[in-house]
């Protein structure tokens, strides 16, 4: 049984690479930021950027949910992890990406509770298992993940579990977008927009994107021949004289996302005043917290956590990455004080993060005359 | 190369896989997935799955399904080119 076959057929991939070729004039640069960092990290493992014309160039957005956290986010998490009778689970980057205060793994070695799942219904589960603690889930991700713990909320609400509670870290793709797109001197022309998230909250939601700021965008999938259609996609709407959002992911996404997933999003979570996004600053009604009929399964609402602001270490640079402004390998410690086995920032800590795919397949492809870390 | 795909998107140690459903009791299914796996997944926003079909999975739960076969004759279509047999390189 093949299912990925076809999407990452040579032939096709040929075919889209040379239609790309002749949709751009020599000598111009287009500007494509790819939002997601699941279709960053096709990009570096398939090496897409070597089958485009020198005139295409990839930027890498805001979309990896690990990167985009704030250390004081990490801090909170690592003193829920502290208070007595709490068991901490969440999704096993978020487990290392350094905080004021180290990461929740080297908390979990000093003693605290903190313990990896998949899912939050795994967290749910455990809260059976540990009837004398409280198994906090520390959740984060855009829309794609937010409905997992939504339905785990639901279900905890119908069980009646008492012993379990959402540290909710929830974020909306919509206002990073808006940031990135209303950033003075912004060099972006097109979009690929996110594959998973708009599963989720359908091609419509990015419909601002070319009426409000004239920028075409193609919703993609992940595999090789999937982002070499988009990029086609857009390019094609740009010599037609259209600017539009056009969906490549049609079997999966539909303009209207999942009704079911948004109605219980909606049930158990509602917009934040503000959030601090690593890289791109507070941004008003960004992020979602717990509606007051689930205070009983809130952490924050059951807990005092220090809400800090942790300044990025200097040297590290995740904000201009994950906004596109400069390429991994221009940090001055990418590859040398921050690495995947010892992360500096996000950006380095999940595999989505640009840093981290570019350290695992694209550091071959750099010319000698400019080193890594340079 | 045999198996379902891995699609990379979000969060860390879990990816949305598609996943082929194999039987369902109420709201949850088991799915057989990457490499022959099965795991049990909840299919509260699909719940109207049925054993053969092919979901979108992320985080233990299932997000939508899908409608493959349409999309693979649409890209070949538009190329003029039938979709290779072989891949360009092995899932990872």
């Amino acid at each position: 049984m093949k299912y990925v076959d076809e999407y990452r057929s040579a032939e096709l991939a040929r075919g889209l690479s040379s239609e790309i070729a002749s949709l751009v004039r020599p000598g111009e640069t287009v500007r494509i930021m790819e939002v997601c960092g699941g279709h960053t990290h096709a990009i570096y493992r398939h090496g897409l950027e070597d089958l485009l014309p020198p005139e295409v160039e990839l930027v890498h957005g805001p979309g990896c949910p690990v990167c985009v956290i704030p250390m004081g986010r990490v801090d909170d998490a690592i003193a829920l992890a502290e208070e007595p009778g709490v068991t901490l689970a969440t999704f096993g980057d978020m487990m290392r990406v350094p905080g004021g205060r180290g990461s929740l793994l080297e908390a979990k070695a000093r003693g605290a509770d903190v313990r990896m799942v998949y899912s939050p219904l795994d967290a749910l589960a455990l809260a059976a298992t540990l009837p004398d603690r409280r198994v906090v889930f520390f959740a984060i991700g855009f829309e794609t993940t937010a409905p997992a713990t939504a339905v785990t909320l639901l279900r905890a609400r119908a069980q009646a579990t008492p012993n379990f509670a959402v540290f909710c870290n929830h974020v909306t793709i919509e206002p990073p977008l808006r940031a990135i797109l209303e950033t003075p001197g912004l060099q972006v022309d097109a979009f690929i927009g996110p594959g998973h998230v708009s599963t989720v909250i359908g091609t419509d939601a990015y419909r601002f994107i070319p009426e409000e700021y004239g920028r075409p965008v193609a919703v993609s999938a992940f595999e090789p021949v999937d982002l070499l259609q988009s990029i086609a996609m857009l390019l094609r709407q740009r010599a037609e004289g259209r600017c539009e959002v056009e969906n490549q992911y049609t079997r999966v996404v539909r303009p209207e996302g999942n009704a079911r997933a948004l109605a219980a999003i909606n049930e158990t979570m509602e917009l934040r005043d503000d959030f601090e996004w690593r890289g791109l600053g507070t941004i008003p009604r960004s992020a979602m917290q717990l509606r007051p009929a689930f205070a009983a399964w809130d952490a924050e609402q059951l807990y005092t956590v220090p809400g800090v602001r942790i300044e990025d270490p200097k040297a590290c640079r995740c904000g201009e990455v994950l906004t596109g402004q400069i390429k991994p390998w221009e940090c001055g410690v990418f590859g040398t004080a921050c690495t995947p086995e010892r992360p500096l920032g996000t950006c380095m800590v999940s595999s989505e993060g640009a840093c981290a795919a570019f350290y695992a397949y694209g550091r071959q492809r750099r010319p000698a005359e400019e080193p890594v870390g340079a | 190369m045999t198996g379902l795909a891995p699609e990379r998107c979000i969060t860390c140690s879990d990816e949305a896989v598609e996943a082929v459903v194999v039987e369902l009791e109420g709201l949850e299914a088991v799915v057989l997935v990457a490499g022959g796996a099965h795991e049990r997944v909840a299919v509260d926003l699909v719940p109207d799955a049925a054993p053969g079909e092919l979901l979108l999975c992320h985080a233990g739960i299932a997000l939508e399904r899908l409608e493959r076969a349409l999309q693979t004759a649409q890209v070949a279509q538009s190329h003029k080119v039938v979709p290779a047999a072989d891949g360009m390189e092995a899932a990872g």
